[in-house]
């Protein structure tokens, strides 16, 4: 009996170590030996975004790789959807979508379904038609169309793609793997990247199997100026509108003694 | 040389934010007149998320308004009493404005609700300045002929004695009144309303009220409103850094020390103009604006997706 209750303990353990989400554990698969450029991104008062250049050995040669870069955190997003009411165009329902990372690129040595099988390539969230999956769209206003799923998730798409936070390239020159093995790239991180950690995970694949794997962090703060102002207008809001506005009336002293005029007001 | 904004999160050309400061503040100083009916939609047209420009904007007017509400009142030019109850007027309207703007925010309908806001406000003011100045360039054409006073002062006149007649009598002192105090706090909570919405001081409404409404001297009523208006614009900021977190200090300074430069210079061009000349030319630069923002809100958006703040911040 007891020998029993032992046995069912250590196997309720076990089941705890093994890995639920993912089929196939990319962490078990032969190391990517890589290295980023730099690993930490600095927002200061002239930011404009930043690139990030990642080095990396394949230690299987010829094999197919495939880079993912997605911020650790998925976003809680909120969507409006325009319609038309009468001549105007306004907001007539919204959708709360959870489950989309707020940052996510790929690059790929080749098409991503040539390289892996859609099984595959959702296991390990490669390619957008994996991060539609994993979506959860809830109307929060409005009334529900049909379309609306694609709808949403193309907005969503074309709103990260013009701020330069989504974007999968396959293509081997934007991913260059000197003879089989030595492997460079870069990242664009654009000024929407905000705050966070970010991971860079590369992946080698033989014959659509994953054959090894490799994973850099990078962090994006504020500092200085931009995170006194950040931290200081979310955390003590009080403080920072009685600051804006003594900064403000002092300013517009200021000013008005410079030019020894009334203001223009 | 580009400046990371904090609040709205984004990335700008610092002389692209400091130049539409400067062409604000120089129009404001050629015309007289605030300018934040113009700066906030122009930062919207950069790319500053709406709520974000409206919200930098009061904190700019606090700052753009102070030093001439201190010069009127060196000068004695401030009606406190008649300042205090518009104020009541615009603290009221001013709070109620911010919460409309985190509701209207919530519904994914802040910009929608704002433009419409605009289009009408400033279709109206501009075609009645267009009317108007293209009236006085007539007459003064038809030359001087007998000095009868415009009908539109008599029905003005008609109003003020009729807002008068309301009850809760006040006497106000430095403007020579004895009048209610409903008007005045009413037009305040409107103006406040349209501060928060709108990020505008709302001069061009309070000081025509002021003279032709109440029926206040001119320059009294200027320096009241100036006085008026740097602590009602202080209550937006406020309440905007407190419910919505869209003030965006960097943007707003910066945006100051562009106007206060181009300030300068309109003055100085404005001396070389006739009055009902700048009027007529500020009229048009009041309509392409509503006609622009009146296309925005028929024409069929690229994006009929957008994103909503989900919480606070500026994005």
């Amino acid at each position: 009996m007891k020998r029993l209750a032992i046995f069912l303990v250590a196997l309720g353990l076990l089941s705890l170590w093994v890995p639920e989400t993912w089929a196939i554990s990319p962490e078990a698969q032969q190391k990517v030996v890589t290295a980023a450029s730099k690993n930490l991104i600095e927002i200061g008062v002239s930011y404009r975004g930043d690139q990030i250049h990642f080095f990396g050995v394949n230690p299987c040669p010829g094999a197919d790789l495939i880079i993912k870069l997605t911020a650790e955190k998925d976003e809680e997003l909120k969507l409006s959807v325009k319609g038309r009411v009468g001549p105007f165009w306004m907001t007539v329902k919204q959708y709360d979508v959870k489950g989309a990372p707020f940052m996510y690129k790929i690059h790929a040595t080749k098409p991503l379904k040539e390289i892996v099988s859609e099984e595959t390539a959702r296991d390990l969230e490669l390619g957008y038609p994996s991060i539609r999956s994993k979506l959860k769209l809830h109307l929060a206003r409005g009334a529900a169309a049909p379309d609306d799923e694609e709808k949403v998730f193309k907005g969503l798409l074309k709103i990260k793609e013009e701020a330069n936070l989504y974007n999968v390239v396959e293509d081997p020159k934007r991913l260059e793997v000197a003879e089989g093995k030595l492997f460079k790239h870069y990242f664009r991180f654009p000024p929407a990247a905000t705050e966070g950690r970010y991971l860079v995970e590369s992946f080698c694949f033989i014959n659509g199997e994953l054959a090894a794997y490799g994973k850099d962090v990078v962090e994006i703060k504020k500092v200085g100026l931009e995170y006194w102002l950040t931290s200081t207008s979310q955390n003590q809001p009080v403080f920072f509108g009685v600051l804006a506005v003594l900064i403000a009336v002092g300013a517009g002293l200021l000013v008005g003694m410079i030019f020894r005029k009334g203001g223009h007001h | 040389m580009d400046i990371y904004l904090p609040i709205a999160g984004m990335s700008i050309n610092f002389f692209l934010v400091i130049g539409i400061g400067g062409l604000v503040g120089f129009l404001s100083g050629l015309f007289g007149v605030g300018g934040g009916f113009l700066l906030t939609p122009l930062m919207m047209m950069i790319g500053i998320p709406p709520a974000v420009a409206a919200a930098s904007d009061s904190n700019q007017i606090v700052a753009a308004a102070s030093s001439g509400a201190f010069a009127h009142w060196r000068l004695g030019n401030v009606d406190f009493k008649m300042g205090l109850v518009i104020l009541a007027g615009g603290i009221t309207g001013g709070t109620i404005g911010v919460q409309l703007v985190k509701v209207l925010r919530a519904m994914g309908n802040f910009e929608f609700v704002m433009k419409v806001v605009y289009v009408l406000m400033l279709g109206l003011v501009g075609s009645a300045m267009f009317v108007e100045s293209l009236r006085t360039i007539r007459r003064s054409r038809a030359a001087a002929a007998d000095a009868g006073a415009p009908a539109v002062v008599a029905t003005e006149g008609g109003l003020a004695r009729l807002f008068s007649r309301l009850p809760l009598k006040m006497h106000f002192h430095r403007s020579g009144l004895h009048t209610s105090a409903i008007f005045p706090f009413s037009i305040g909570t409107t103006v406040g309303i349209m501060a928060a919405l709108l990020g505008v001081g709302g001069g061009f409404i309070m000081v025509p009220a002021m003279i032709y409404i109440i029926g206040m001297p001119t320059i009294v009523a200027i320096g009241t409103d100036l006085f008026q208006i740097v602590l009602t614009s202080a209550n937006v900021t406020l309440q905007q850094a407190f419910v919505n977190k869209t003030v965006d200090l960097l943007l707003a300074l910066i945006l100051l020390g562009g106007s206060t430069i181009g300030a300068q210079f309109g003055a100085m061009a404005g001396k070389r103009l006739k009055g009902e000349q700048i009027r007529i030319l500020l009229a048009v630069i009041v309509l392409a604006l509503t006609v622009k923002l009146f296309l925005d809100l028929v024409l069929t958006p690229a994006d009929l997706v957008s994103l909503a703040p989900a919480k606070g911040g500026g994005h």
